[in-house]
């Protein structure tokens, strides 16, 4: 009888210990990364988009919907990337606390520094983003800012364990200053270097790296790929001896790969997330599967 | 003696020399004493003169400050001039609600003319009658159809409630299509709306004619339910379970039960409405959604009506803009009169392939497989459609129809519908993002 009692109080304590976890959804892979590096043992964390898919359109499958009605904090990426698919699971998941505007829904493009901000918007311009470029997980720069405010975050819902936060902080500082510094001096042979891109999806890391990017294959931002505009593509290409054509992993290739057909360009598919091409499950590796698809 | 008087002599001469020294020492210090008067004179003078100068250089230096702030209050309010031209005083734009326009028009070509296709009924679900002619709301003309201007307003009201409107316009119409509230900040999970509203069960009662995947309705659904569907006032309850992974929602609904084909008693509020949905993923890219659903209501002979309702949706992600999706609906309905009980039943199924971002074709099934025993069964309906999306908001469909379940009263004839559609859909302003 006693063992009994003592598996029934065992069972209850552990039992409380996984509840007392912080329940955190993030909109997408990288964010669920930092967020597991800050909060560590004191949180569980649901990433809700598959980093194979283009992140503007996930579908939004109602069995991502009981993790948001759990959750006490959602971190999204914001400036827009999520407005196609997160709302309709929000006002399915009847879920107060972390409702857009309430304290444990974060919207992290708010710690960066957003560049590409049109200074007029219409969607004769295709799908822009009227807040600026949403595509900030590209420069390994911004995962300090971010680690930041979500440990601010963290600390505001659950005060009991600030000590352990900041302390997970200051490690993933350390570590991450570390990383940077390396990759930083592996990205200076790319210094001025040329190159096309499929979507603006790069253009934190190009210009934190002095890399131009001179053109789009899509015509405007959501637009599939004209002849006319790949045709002029291939002409500009030829003319400022363009040799790089960066494609993301989730669209169609094929566009790419006649460009560099007639150009003599090469394909670099750079991962965009944690966990989009094989080799990049850590926020390490996917850093530096991109430093060595674009500059090695 | 000689040395005496020189002595004397020079004794004399010193001492006058001396007297002489100290009358000139006596002038010079008047001089002087004079010379310190006049210049202290002068320092007064001086002084005086410093003080009313500093006074006046205070005066200046609080000028300056002065004129300083002045200039920094100019150049705030220069600074602060933008902002508040763009908000005014009391300015409420920025409470504004989202707005959405959306535009619905087609063009058809039929092989039933305008005055019959107008008269017509589906047999053992819906009778002629040539004084009170049938509301056809979409695609009802040979030729050209503008099927409404779609003005839809969404905005938060406060801490508790968000509130929505839809309305249709239409060239000698101005339709509320739902105007409800829905709460904030319930807990447990909870969720409840009240107002007008199309009611959450099945599938496809709750969307709006835009956003379906063909142009027309469903053939149960118009049989059983009528082209409205079931929209109505009242009140919702929604609870999302604590599931682990799979979803589980229970929906509840109290309405007055204005629709009439199959309630309609009205003397008071008589329809009521539970649902369960459940949804789970069979792989990491394919997705199923049940649900079961029950309407209890009162019918225009003052009898009740009972309709069974299930949906079966399964979807399957080929790759980030291809998908493959498999939807179906069954309602079976038991509607008691003074002479009977009629048993009814029918159902659709549809098969959509999602190609790419900008293309997607589908075909549906509908059949009404059991009828009052007096009438026929064999009433069904074949559709067909391709659609392409040059951008996300801007949708032509071509779909094409073959309809077995129409009898026309005007000359009371059964006969099959053939129907070419080119429909377009746009949508302007803020975008409601679509659900699963």
């Amino acid at each position: 009888m006693p063992t009994l009692k003592k598996t029934l109080l065992l069972f209850t304590i552990l039992s409380t210990l996984t509840f007392a976890k912080l329940n955190v959804v993030a909109s997408y892979p990288y964010l669920g990364k930092i967020v597991q590096a800050i909060g560590g043992d004191n949180a569980h964390v649901k990433v809700l988009a598959s980093p194979k898919r283009d992140p503007h359109f996930v579908i939004p499958k109602p069995s991502l919907i009981p993790a948001i009605t759990r959750a006490q904090l959602l971190v999204a990426n914001g400036a827009g990337l999520e407005i196609g698919w997160l709302p309709p699971l929000l006002k399915s998941a009847n879920n107060p606390k972390v409702r857009i505007g309430s304290e444990g829904f974060l919207d992290i493009s708010r710690a960066i520094h957003l560049i590409d901000v049109p200074k007029s918007v219409s969607r004769a311009m295709g799908d822009i983003h009227p807040e600026g470029n949403p595509h900030f997980d590209t420069d390994p720069h911004n995962v300090l800012p971010m680690a930041k405010r979500i440990a601010q975050k963290l600390i505001a819902l659950d005060a009991s364990h600030k000590k352990v936060y900041q302390d997970n902080l200051k490690t993933f500082s350390q570590k991450w200053k570390q990383f940077l510094a390396s990759f930083d001096a592996g990205m200076k042979s790319c210094k001025g270097k040329k190159v096309i891109q499929y979507h603006e999806l790069y253009n934190y890391l190009l210009r934190r790296y002095g890399i131009k990017s001179v053109a789009n294959i899509e015509p405007l931002p959501g637009i599939a790929p004209s002849s006319k505009h790949t045709l002029e593509l291939i002409q500009q290409m030829r003319k400022e001896h363009i040799t790089t054509i960066l494609q993301d992993p989730y669209h169609e290739k094929k566009t790419a790969r006649f460009i560099a057909g007639k150009t003599d360009a090469k394909v670099v598919v750079l991962p965009h997330d944690v966990g989009s091409v094989s080799g990049t499950k850590s926020l390490e590796s996917f850093y530096n599967t991109i430093k060595e698809r674009l500059c090695q | 003696m000689t040395k005496k008087l020189i002595i004397l002599s020079l004794c004399a001469s010193t001492m006058l020399s001396a007297q002489s020294e100290l009358e000139e020492l006596k002038a010079l210090l008047a001089q002087q004493m004079k010379m310190t008067q006049a210049l202290q004179k002068r320092v007064v003078q001086l002084e005086k003169k410093q003080a009313i100068q500093s006074k006046i250089t205070k005066r200046q230096d609080n000028k300056i400050r002065e004129t300083k702030k002045q200039i920094a209050v100019v150049q705030t309010q220069k600074e602060e001039q933008p902002t508040v031209q763009a908000a005014a005083t009391f300015d409420q734009k920025s409470f504004l609600p989202d707005i959405a326009l959306i535009l619905n028009g087609s063009t058809v070509a039929r092989n039933v003319p305008n005055s019959t296709y107008a008269s017509y009924y589906i047999p053992g679900f819906s009778t002629y009658n040539a004084n009170t002619p049938m509301v056809i709301p979409f695609n009802k003309e040979r030729g050209f159809n503008f099927n409404y201007a779609e003005l839809a307003l969404h905005s938060t009201v406060g801490p508790w409630f968000d509130a929505d409107a839809i309305f249709h316009l239409r060239s000698n119409s101005f339709d509320i299509e739902e105007a409800y509230l829905t709460t904030r900040a319930l807990p447990y999970a909870l969720k409840a709306k009240l107002g007008q509203f199309r009611s959450n069960f099945g599938r496809i009662n709750a969307k709006h004619q835009h956003s379906w995947h063909f142009s027309s309705q469903p053939l149960v659904f118009e049989a059983m339910l009528g082209s409205e569907g079931i929209n109505d006032a009242g009140v919702q309850l929604q609870w999302v379970l604590p599931t682990e992974d799979t979803y589980v929602m229970a929906g509840f609904e109290a309405l007055q039960g204005i629709n009439d084909v199959s309630f309609g008693d009205t003397e008071t509020n008589n329809l009521y409405i539970g649902y369960l949905k459940s949804s789970f993923d069979i792989t990491d890219d394919t997705t199923a959604l049940l649900g079961a659903s029950i309407l209890h209501g009162k019918n225009l002979y003052g009898f009740s009506t009972d309709i069974y309702g299930a949906d079966f949706t399964v979807k399957t992600a080929l790759d980030g803009y291809s998908s493959l999706l498999w939807q179906s609906e069954l309602l079976y309905r038991n509607k008691k009169t003074t002479t009977d009980t009629q048993k009814q039943a029918g159902f659709y199924t549809q098969f959509i392939y999602q190609y790419d971002q900008n293309w997607a074709a589908g075909i549906r099934y509908d059949d009404l497989y059991k009828n009052l025993d007096t009438q026929p069964n064999n009433l069904d309906k074949y559709t067909a459609m391709l659609e392409y999306k040059p951008f996300e908001f801007t949708k032509f469909r071509l779909q094409y129809t073959y309809d077995k379940s129409k009898v026309f009263g005007i000359n009371n004839e059964r006969k099959n519908t053939s129907e070419i559609l080119l429909g377009v859909t746009i949508e302007a302003g803020a975008h409601g993002a679509h659900a699963f």
